[in-house]
């Protein structure tokens, strides 16, 4: 680093203003959500708004959990998700290994395949999947909400150009041990993409712990429902929405992937500065 | 007209082939353990124990499925009428389920339905009815109706306008709303102005309400076709023609007036005009904030800005220029022609039309219109009215609900008028020739 440019009091200025900027920006819509999930409801429809609640209401909390069966929701949320994180690092540490290491023919054309099947999105697919499922009569279980996740394309790329760059001696030395391809993808790979394979739980976890459409589409009882789809209901159809009842509920919704996040964020920003050095 | 959904499965059919290939790769490891997570869960919990029993029908208690799409408050006041129905029906189970807003629930339905997966019962907005009523999965109810001893005429005649199908009775009304006039009578009154009843007073009142620097407008209305719809039927004209080969109010010059009323307000400064996305909540919250004084909005907001205004809030017809006039609009509920429960479903809907515990209830609770004239004749309605004026107006004006929308394509010109609205509206293209595109997209999709 130059030391010249670390001291110029302007340069820190911006810089400090700037990311202020950022943050104020990325953190500001989450202040509202929690301040209104603590308003009432007149307070809600005030203007100007109302910016810290006069004295919180943590009924609205009470009030939102018990509007429909949330221990469910959330035992499916939870469920699915989990059951979607394992079975995709199941699935993709060794395709993406294949893909990366192993020479065979037709290798680049399989890997298109892979990228092109999944950029298909779910709104074009939903129909002839239900179809498919409710034929297998799975639409009273949570499978068809796992089912059609066991992979990803996003993963499986992330994945593939993480184990590249991991070089051929390492592999060639454990291979001299009499080290199997599964115990090499076991104490070598995946120690050594730890930040990659967090990355991609991370993604995963979020995109489908906050997944609204294709639940809705795929379940049609509470008994395999997820939380998103009992927040949804909170909602007015017509009407006016209870806003601070809504928000109590998404803050429900949110903290999870905070928690989670806080667990991950060290190695997600390794997994991005590894694969911009090299 | 095309089964429209059997059309909307046809053409993405080729897309599931590539679907089932995209899925079947590379999974021979998963389907156990996914099975355990799935199956220990459903088992475990209380609220599951409904599901198994949907396909018994032997056993004693005769499930009927039903569908809706009322969240928040409404889907509470839903849930406790469901409840109140089982405790009183001890051989049959209502479970309802809420399934999203009205379009989503529409969705479902359209796939629920190839799949037979369909409910027993559901809600339908009233738009939509035609358009599954023409693919002939909707059960006539006019015999269920005459064996319980009941007729088509004890309902509210403005809210059966979307019922009837090719002289089948398809659907009844239950959440059903109309757009109002709703007004902050103290700004009003602070210059001196009546409530508006014709388009002249509403724009002397409009301007004279307006206030640029303090960011205050005389009118405003959500972002809907609905309104638009109720000037056109005020101002002479109708949305399609009686023969339903094209729209009726484009070549008579009502549109290019209708247009040109918002559209001169509008520049005035006394109508605010709002964005897209959620539009309902904007305007709702200019209201109850003292930004608007007038409003056309759904009855079904009365409830909520009744609590939420601190000033002195009435409800009034739409104003009218040749004639009163207003749409109809909010939910029926149909019985599914695939149904196997049907004798317990109708029993569900006559029940709810019928008893005093029923969507009387329902009614009272959500501020939703009472549709029978029962509902209108008892003690617990007219009380409601006495001390709550402004749903009584809301009913009142039904005598002049009409729906000049009602064709199975509706749907679809539904989205060419929206194009033009917002052309209109937020772009200020020109009113004349907008419309003239409008005009021939529409005629394009309904003699198709």
């Amino acid at each position: 680093m130059n030391p010249e440019y670390e001291r110029h009091p302007i340069r820190s200025i911006a810089d400090y203003a700037l990311k202020g900027a950022v943050v104020l920006v990325f953190v500001f819509p989450f202040l509202w959500m929690i301040s209104t999930s603590l308003q009432t409801f007149r307070e809600t429809m005030a203007f100007p708004p109302t910016w810290i609640p006069a004295s919180p209401q943590w009924t609205n909390f009470s009030h939102a959990m018990q509007a429909g069966p949330f221990l469910t929701y959330a035992r499916n949320s939870i469920v699915v998700t989990a059951s979607i994180i394992a079975l995709q690092l199941l699935v993709m540490i060794p395709a993406a290994y294949a893909f990366a290491k192993y020479r065979f023919p037709g290798r680049n054309i399989l890997f298109g395949l892979v990228l092109l099947a999944f950029m298909i999105p779910g709104q074009v697919t939903f129909i002839p999947v239900y179809l498919m499922l409710a034929d297998w009569g799975l639409i009273k279980t949570l499978l068809p909400q796992i089912l059609p996740f066991l992979s990803s394309a996003f993963g499986i790329f992330l994945l593939r150009q993480y184990f590249m760059q991991i070089p051929e001696e390492i592999i060639e030395a454990a291979r001299l041990d009499n080290a199997s391809e599964a115990k090499i993808v076991r104490r070598v790979m995946i120690p050594m993409s730890k930040p990659a394979l967090a990355t991609i739980a991370l993604f995963s976890f979020v995109s489908h712990w906050n997944d609204y459409f294709w639940p809705l589409i795929m379940t049609d009882s509470n008994a395999v429902r997820p939380l998103t789809l009992g927040i949804a209901m909170l909602r007015e159809t017509e009407g006016i929405s209870n806003w601070h009842i809504l928000m109590a509920g998404n803050v429900v919704l949110v903290v999870p992937i905070l928690i989670v996040y806080l667990f991950c964020s060290q190695q997600i920003v390794k997994a991005f500065v590894y694969s911009g050095i090299k | 007209m095309a089964n429209k959904i059997r059309g909307v499965l046809a053409a993405t059919a080729l897309m599931g082939v590539l679907a089932g290939c995209g899925g079947g790769n590379g999974n021979n490891a998963a389907p156990n353990d996914a099975n355990q997570g799935a199956s220990s869960s459903p088992s475990a919990s209380a609220s599951a124990s409904a599901s198994p029993s949907a396909e018994a029908t032997g056993g004693g208690k005769t499930t009927v499925q039903f569908w809706h799409s009322l969240g928040g408050k409404n889907g509470e006041y839903m849930d406790a009428l469901i409840k109140r129905f089982n405790d009183s029906h001890p051989d049959i189970e209502v479970v309802g389920t809420f399934q999203g807003g009205y379009d989503e629930t529409v969705t479902k339905l359209q796939q629920a339905i190839a799949s037979n997966t369909a409910p027993d019962v559901s809600m339908l907005e009233r738009a939509y009815v035609q358009m599954f009523a023409d693919s002939d999965v909707l059960e006539d109810m006019k015999p269920y109706l005459d064996k319980s001893g009941m007729s088509p005429d004890d309902f509210t005649a403005g809210l059966m306008g979307h019922s009837y199908f090719d002289n089948k009775l398809v659907s009844l009304p239950l959440n059903r709303s109309t757009p109002i006039l709703h007004v902050n009578k103290t700004l009003l009154d602070a210059k001196g102005l009546s409530v508006p009843k014709t388009w002249d007073e509403l724009k002397t009142a409009a301007n004279a309400l307006a206030d640029k620097g303090k960011g205050q407008y005389g009118l405003t209305m959500p972002y809907d076709t609905w309104y638009q719809l109720a000037m056109i039927t005020q101002a002479g004209g109708k949305f399609f023609n009686d023969d339903k080969t094209s729209v009726d109010f484009i070549d008579n010059g009502v549109g290019e007036k209708v247009f040109a009323y918002l559209k001169d307000l509008q520049n005035a400064g006394a109508f605010y005009y709002p964005p897209q996305q959620d539009s309902g909540n904007i305007v709702n919250k200019m209201f109850t904030e003292g930004k608007v004084a007038m409003m056309y909005q759904s009855t079904g907001s009365i409830g909520g800005l009744m609590e939420a205004v601190n000033f002195d809030y009435v409800t009034a017809f739409l104003p009218k220029d040749q004639e009163y006039a207003n749409p109809t609009g909010g939910a029926n509920v149909t019985i599914l022609s695939g149904s196997k429960n049907k004798d317990a479903a109708w029993e569900f809907i006559r029940w709810m039309d019928t008893d005093p515990q029923g969507a009387q209830q329902f009614i009272v609770q959500s501020g939703y219109l009472p549709f029978t004239k029962a509902m209108v004749d008892s003690q617990e309605i007219k009380d409601l009215w006495a001390k709550e004026p402004n749903r009584k107006v809301a009913y009142d004006q039904l005598q002049y609900a009409v729906d000049t929308n009602m064709d199975v394509a509706w749907p679809e010109v539904m989205h060419e008028f929206f194009s033009a609205i917002e052309a209109i509206m937020y772009d200020s293209k020109d009113i004349k020739s907008t419309l003239a595109t409008f005009k021939k997209e529409a005629d394009r999709i309904l003699n198709q």
